[in-house]
């Protein structure tokens, strides 16, 4: 093993008395990469940030702890030393380019910033430097580039134009904070071959700060895993992956793996359909009598049938979240119709009438919004029921505290409010509350997204299992293929409001036709055509 | 070019607001019972076709429609009349009144922003405890403390005991005082806005690039609270121009507000139309800048 670029140890932050990082200690050799492997609260952010000097206020680094870079101590505990540093020596990028980037200022203005910080003088020299440094993070067009505002680039160009402005002085280290974990899958799995090859180039070390471990075992050579801020395993990342020896690697570990096993029974006999989507159209509104209107789905054609599950599999801006919205009855299409029950949803203006909505439910995204904070569980429960069914008080108790069982949650919990739940429970809660009614359609619209994996699997599982023995159908719309391949029957593939390949979900992950839905596929951070990694 | 045509309508947009403005000015004077006529009639005893006389001569007599064709069009060519009091031409006292009113105004702004953006940013920076005390104290001043209050025991403190200043045409005082509530009204907003943006991620992103505290201020931080700054300014300014009068007459400054006031107590209409018409114009023409000034800064809003 070559020398170490980033030597950590004994690294400690603490907020008052309480450690968020705790004795935290690893070596990254010159030009690999080592990722810091964490579900949120695990404290890979704080060492991250520790590391560059740039704790937030009120977080404290231990006096003991010690990081060196190139052999020699950083001046951890001197701002205006570290600043000498920072930019020069080591650089970071971190996981939401768009608000990463400064809006009032266009890209170039921003380069040019962090090379007038290396002695690089205005002028042509830096004009040339900036346009290189662009071309190094192979954004087209760099000329053009250099004159927009951030607003005017999509995501993956805003992260490239990050990682343009971490390379300026070529550093020998550079921490990337989740670095794609706001971006589509496509984008995803560009960004991170791009900084496999600055790497080859520059001979970067890198370190990767991610929750995703496909991505770690795909970019990584090393890998620390961490769990409330101590470390639980670490070493070389076959070792981690194929081998884990904590039981908390082996879960991480099994739920990738779970994720990426096709599911037994996926072929129930089809019923009557209980939805049918018939050539569906809808724009948003234009803003103002000159601009154009929106037009987010465009001839959306679906059918799904009792007790079945049809996955819609879509990234950012594919009108996926908006056609859920739809079929909820919450805002209704420009064009076609909707069969919901074998009745026209288009002959009463897609108005639901309550014995409908008693029949269709949705659960939404972000569970700690869609949760009212003022009122308990059980206010929150009770509140649908009284909307939807006459009012009989006998028994409602009892039946509240049965379907919270039925997710897996207590019956103290019923008192609870919202903020006292974890994410996951608080999911668990909104999917109880959406089932109170029997419903025979249940939309869920990326109900897991804002929850840790193992955490994903526990809410997945609990919905599976509900469904078969409740027997409701499921409209699941997604942004990862493994979690949606693992809910659905079918899948149908949207790409700019349209559906693009619609068929049996185990023959469109293995089989994809359309080349939108080989190019998504191939994307995936799979675990197991990860594992052969050069370093490990 | 596509930057400048949200401007355009911005401006068109304020020009429409003045137009309106000034047409119910015009209609509010006259739903007002009682003319000059009946004011003079009362000082000087008129008789009944004196007064029938001096209406037809004053032109007051036509229909409102008529009157409101007059005055608009010799307004657009800066013909406000005459004073019906004075006999002399409204602009002229317009063009005395005016300075004294802006520099009032824009003296006392420029004051309060300054020494608002001074504690906001000095506090942030420093984090001193102090200082957010000093901005708590003067934002609970500006609250608590009305201008006029402040302005007697001003004169009382300075002008009578002590004798420093002069009872009558003082504007240094006014100045001092009025610019200690703008600053008042602007510093705890601008404070918890400095507080929000320096935690912002692309505030982050240029530490972590390496720059110099100051260059993170002026080319991060300052940038993100413009628009509350722009904001906050519209609103205080807006104020100061209808908000001048208790501290002109206070200190005898012959500025617009006493000049309105005095009109509006004469019923002399061709002034107080000028006067208010002024006054609301120049309150669409801050409004209007903020919003091009806003739409200038932000790349994202055009």
């Amino acid at each position: 093993m070559t020398e170490g670029m980033l030597e950590v140890r004994a690294l400690a932050v603490a907020i008052g008395n309480r450690p968020v990082v705790s004795e935290v200690n690893f070596t990254l050799p010159r030009g690999q990469t080592l990722a810091i492997i964490g579900e949120s609260g695990s404290g890979k952010s704080m060492t991250a940030a520790a590391i560059m000097g740039l704790l937030p206020a009120g977080l404290r680094l231990a006096s003991h702890s010690e990081v060196l870079l190139g052999g020699k101590p950083l001046p951890l505990r001197d701002e205006s030393l570290m600043r000498r540093i920072r930019g020069r020596r080591m650089a970071m990028i971190f996981q939401d380019p768009m608000s990463c980037l400064n809006p009032y200022m266009t890209v170039g203005a921003q380069i040019a910033e962090a090379l007038r910080h290396l002695g690089v003088r205005r002028g042509a020299e830096q004009r040339e430097r900036i346009v290189e440094l662009l071309r190094l993070v192979e954004l087209p067009t760099p000329e053009v580039m250099v004159r927009r505002y951030p607003h005017q680039m999509s995501g993956g160009q805003q992260q490239r134009v990050m990682i343009a402005m971490a390379l300026a002085s070529e550093p020998e280290l550079l921490i990337a904070d989740e670095p794609t974990s706001a971006l589509d899958a496509t984008v995803q799995a560009e960004v991170l071959q791009l900084l496999e090859r600055v790497q080859q180039r520059l001979h970067t070390s890198i370190l990767f700060i991610t929750h995703d471990l496909a991505a770690a075992a795909r970019l990584a050579h090393d890998i620390v895993v961490l769990q409330s801020g101590r470390v639980v395993e670490q070493g070389p990342v076959g070792q981690v992956i194929h081998a884990p020896r904590q039981a908390y690697t082996k879960l991480l570990v099994s739920v990738r793996q779970m994720l990426e096993r096709p599911q037994a029974g996926h072929d129930r006999p089809s019923e009557r359909p209980v939805l049918v989507i018939r050539d569906l159209s809808y724009a948003y509104p234009a803003r103002g009598p000159l601009k154009k209107s929106n037009k987010v789905l465009d001839g959306i054609s679906l059918p799904l049938h009792g007790g079945r599950t049809l996955g819609i599999l879509g990234e950012s801006g594919s009108g996926k979240s908006t056609l859920a919205l739809i079929v909820a009855g919450l805002i209704s299409p420009d064009m076609g119709e909707i069969e919901l029950f074998g009745d026209s949803m288009a002959a009463v203006r897609f108005r639901m009438s309550p014995r409908q909505r008693r029949r269709c439910q949705i659960v939404f995204q972000n569970p700690y919004g869609a949760l009212n904070p003022r009122l308990t569980i059980e206010q929150t429960m009770r509140e649908p029921i009284e909307l939807l069914e006459t009012p009989g008080r006998t028994g409602l108790r009892s039946r509240l505290e049965q379907s919270l069982a039925d997710v897996g949650l207590e019956p103290g919990h019923l008192n609870r409010y919202p903020h006292q739940l974890s994410g996951g429970q608080r999911q668990r809660v909104c999917i109880a509350r959406a089932l109170l009614s029997g419903p025979e359609l249940l939309i869920c619209d990326e109900i897991v997204s804002a929850l840790d994996a193992t955490v994903q699997m526990q809410v997945l599982e609990t919905v599976r299992s509900l469904q078969r023995r409740l027997g409701f159908a499921m409209l699941f719309i997604g942004h990862d293929i493994e979690i949606v391949r693992w809910v659905s029957d079918d899948i149908a593939v949207m790409h700019r409001g349209r559906v693009v390949e619609l068929g049996n979900a185990e023959q469109i992950v293995q089989a994809p036709a359309h080349s939108y839905t080989r190019r998504l596929i191939a994307s995936a951070p799979a675990l197991a055509r990860a594992s052969v990694n050069p370093g490990a | 070019m596509r930057r400048y045509l949200p401007v355009a309508a911005t401006v068109i947009r304020g020009a429409a607001q003045a137009l309106g403005i000034v047409f119910l000015i015009f209609l509010l004077c006259r739903v007002v019972p009682g003319d000059v006529v009946d004011v003079l009639g009362l000082e000087g005893g008129l008789t009944a076709d004196q007064a029938e006389a001096m209406r037809r001569e004053l032109g007051i007599d036509k229909s409102l429609v008529d009157q409101f064709l007059d005055w608009s069009g010799g307004m657009l060519q800066g013909e406000f009349g005459r004073s019906l009091r004075y006999g002399v031409p409204v602009s002229g006292m317009l063009l005395h009144a005016l300075p004294v009113s802006a520099m009032l105004a824009g003296g006392s702004f420029a004051i309060g922003l300054a020494l608002a953006l001074v504690l906001a940013v000095a506090a942030t920076s420093t984090r001193s405890t102090v200082l957010d005390v000093a901005i708590n104290a003067l934002n609970i001043w500006s609250i608590a403390a009305p201008t006029f209050c402040v302005g007697f025991i001003g004169i009382l403190v300075f002008s009578i005991w002590l004798g420093w200043l002069p009872v009558l045409g003082g504007v240094g005082m006014a100045l001092v005082i009025i610019g200690l509530d703008n600053a008042g009204q602007l510093v705890k907003p601008l404070r918890e806005e400095l507080r929000e943006c320096v935690s912002l991620p692309h505030v982050r992103t240029a530490r972590a690039k390496g720059l110099a505290p100051m260059q993170v201020a002026v080319a991060h931080v300052l940038p993100a609270a413009s628009p509350i700054v722009l904001a906050l300014s519209g609103i205080v300014l807006a104020n100061l121009v209808s908000g001048t009068i208790t501290m002109e007459v206070l200190f005898g400054l012959p500025g617009l507000g006493s000049l309105a006031l005095n009109a509006i107590h004469g019923r002399d209409y061709p002034v107080i139309m000028a006067a208010i018409t002024v006054i609301s114009v120049s309150l669409v023409v801050i409004n209007t800048l903020v919003d091009i000034i806003a739409r200038l800064i932000d790349p994202r809003m055009s």
